[in-house]
């Protein structure tokens, strides 16, 4: 029984890092509209940002939240302004994918130019000390990271729902032409929405990094299962895909233990394709209306 | 009018020097990944070479003649082909060496192999690179079945007696990341293991890419697992090291296989205090009986004459004792086409404890050197020491518990 719920809280705590550095890939599909394959690149640059400041300036790295969310929102409203933005009007929307296939490549080498393959250690800052609640050990960063991961969506959502910017953001996600006829400036709602993705990946960095060591393909190891993530959601729905996170790191634990580790991928990506057999438009698919005229 | 005749006579001296020069040096590839993931331990592994080349060069070359190196860029395994090709038809190497990486060396030599040019593997590990048959591919280093060999025994002869234990009685897990790598030495860990009569408890396979190992150390704890093999990269290494810790599992030993555990940053991420007594066999390393290793020191200090750095890691050494083995040998024939240079380096037989990475050289079956070996490696006070076999090894192995 004890190991029973090891590996449940094993699941949940994995599911919280599946949910922060997702959230900022729904924002980014659901809204935006592109399927952004630099996603996990942004994740390595913030945990490269985390890495210099805790090391160089010597800062706790959740002190350089401060620093890398705004990076990663200039950034991220960079990419669209400059790199989606111009192809927004293709006849062909692949493009946009192909445009951020190559900006994640190019980012990963010049990770390499810049830092080599070897791997960067942020300083752990008793993160990584395990505390024990009755017969469950947990570390202190996942918690931290389950916590941060809660809030984040909750506060999303509110904004979405109750701020005048995120009803601006919902109808140009429902209706693109709509919105800019009703006096949306949806070239601007796009910037921000990108920039707030990439910062929720910022921040998600910030609580990875100590956690996990540094390297420039760290992003593809964490971009295939945020997609996963994404579509389990619904494209595009913030609480779907904190939902469809719990339900992967769960899946992922469990089958680990229970079926087998060379099972994991097996049991997550079955699973995966029975919702979507079942439920096509993914678990919270729906709430947010993704059709848009373009 | 003068100024130009003076320019006539320097191109002209020029021309002339620059065909003797030509005339008289004898032009190697050295095919390894200088660009992309694996460019860090690929120019790591062409240092060695360099060291070699430079060193004979210095004592007047081979069969009289200079050698000049001829670098190609095996990014991904296409560029290898493609390098090799150009090496080969437009540089006219008459050998290449090479590679660190097995896949880049797999599919460089067959190109090789079809132009009938020699080609040296200085650093590949997989057992394809010489299981297939090539005549003009030879393996100078220690293979993935050396690893699991180096581990079974020093399993047999050092952990289980340290532990006051029979090897039989010992609960082994293997865990290993599942693609060639993994998969090829941890079959030779469970047949080699099941032949010295060990208790191989569970066997675990995962994807290098994974970002959570919590669920294959709660299975390894669970079954109370005494020695943990683990076939890694450097990300899964790092990551199963902490998690036992943090877990709080605690077994004898843990035994690595390569690269993922030989590193210093592998060490520093982890944190020396509890990567200390780990266990790992690899190339040789640094920290080593000097008397197994003649030469090992004039390396180091070559090396750091030419790079200003120490090596980062012992490919280097390797490929280094591989060169000289194969270039030493080559001044002793005559020409350089390729059947002389392949009788040449068939004739080497160059005993263990006289090269500066201990293992000697004789190529058997398949072109392999069968006198090349692993060996096994302790994480020591944050140092990388080499604790087996007994001649190589610079300190006891110390047990964990």
């Amino acid at each position: 029984m004890d190991v029973f719920l090891q590996v449940v809280v094993n699941g949940l705590l994995l599911g919280g890092l599946f949910a922060i550095t997702s959230v900022g890939l729904t924002l980014i599909f659901g809204i935006v509209k592109v399927v952004n394959f630099a996603h996990g690149e942004f994740l390595m640059i913030g945990m490269y940002a985390t890495f210099l400041i805790s090391t160089k300036l010597g800062l706790h790295p959740y002190a350089a939240v401060a620093a890398v969310v705004p990076l990663l929102f200039v950034l991220g409203m960079l990419t669209q302004k400059l790199l989606i933005e111009p192809l927004m009007s293709a006849r062909n929307h692949d493009i946009q994918i192909f445009a951020t296939v190559g900006l994640s490549t190019a980012l990963i080498n010049l990770a390499l130019l810049l830092f080599g393959a070897d791997i960067a250690t942020t300083p752990a800052y008793g993160l990584r000390t395990a505390i024990e609640i009755g017969p469950i050990r947990m570390l202190v960063g996942q918690i931290v990271m389950f916590g941060v991961a809660t809030a984040l969506v909750i506060g999303l959502h509110f904004f979405l729902q109750r701020t005048r910017s995120g009803r601006g953001i919902r109808a140009v996600a429902q209706n693109r032409a709509a919105a800019q006829l009703m006096g949306i400036n949806v070239s601007r709602v796009y910037m921000i929405t990108f920039g707030l993705g990439a910062a929720c990946v910022g921040l998600a960095a910030c609580l990875v990094a100590p956690l996990y060591p540094t390297s420039p393909g760290i992003g593809t190891y964490f971009v295939l299962t945020a997609f996963v993530v994404v579509v389990l959601g619904g494209l595009g729905s913030i609480g779907g895909a904190f939902l469809g996170a719990m339900i992967i790191g769960l899946i992922d634990s469990l089958s680990g233990f229970y079926i087998g580790s060379d099972m994991r991928e097996v049991a997550v990506f079955g699973v995966f394709l029975l919702i979507l057999i079942l439920r096509p438009q993914g678990l919270f698919g729906g709430r947010l209306k993704l059709s848009h005229v373009s | 009018m003068k100024l130009t005749n003076v320019l006539k006579m320097t191109a002209a001296a020029g021309a002339i020097l620059g065909a003797q020069a030509a005339y008289a040096d004898v032009t190697f590839g050295a095919l390894y990944p200088f660009s992309g993931q694996l460019a860090l331990l690929g120019e790591e592994s062409a240092r060695g070479l360099e060291l070699a080349v430079d060193e004979i060069n210095a004592s007047g070359g081979v069969q009289g003649e200079q050698i000049v190196l001829e670098r190609g860029d095996a990014v991904d395994n296409n560029q290898a082909i493609g390098e090799a090709r150009r090496l080969i038809s437009r540089e006219g190497v008459k050998a290449i060496f090479g590679s660190y990486s097995s896949s880049r060396s797999i599919a460089a030599s067959q190109v090789a192999e079809l132009s009938g040019i020699p080609y040296f593997e200085l650093g590949a590990v997989a057992d394809e690179v010489t299981g297939r048959g090539l005549q003009y591919l030879f393996r100078v280093n220690p293979t993935a079945e050396d690893m699991a060999d180096t581990i079974i025994n020093m399993i047999v002869d050092k952990v289980a007696p340290a532990a006051g234990k029979a090897p039989g009685d010992l609960k082994i897990g293997i865990i290993y990341e599942d693609s060639s790598y993994g998969t090829s030495v941890s079959g030779h860990e469970q047949r080699l293991g099941a032949a010295a009569g060990l208790n191989i408890v569970t066997s675990l396979a995962y994807p290098a890419s994974t970002v959570d190992m919590s669920s294959i150390v709660l299975d390894l704890k669970q079954r109370e697992i005494d020695v943990v093999l683990q076939t890694s990269y450097q990300n899964d290494s790092v990551l199963f090291l902490q998690q036992s810790h943090e877990a709080g599992f605690a077994p004898l030993a843990i035994i690595g296989g390569g690269g993922g555990y030989s590193t210093q940053p592998t060490a520093d991420a982890v944190g020396h205090d509890i990567i200390d007594g780990v266990l790992n066999a690899d190339f040789t390393q640094y920290v080593v009986n000097k008397e197994f290793t003649p030469g090992i020191d004039d390396f180091l200090a070559a090396y750091q004459e030419k790079y200003g750095t120490e090596p980062r890691s012992g490919h280097s050494l390797t490929n280094y004792v591989g060169a000289m083995a194969v270039l030493q040998s080559l001044n002793e024939a005559d020409g350089f086409d390729a059947d002389t240079i392949i009788e040449a380096v068939s004739a080497i037989d160059i005993p263990e404890g006289t090269t500066a990475a201990g293992y000697g050289v004789k190529f058997g079956e398949n072109n392999q050197n069968e006198r090349a070996r692993m060996m096994g490696l302790q994480w020591q006070d944050g140092k990388l020491v080499t604790v087996y076999p007994d001649d190589a090894a610079a300190a006891e192995l110390r047990s964990r518990n």
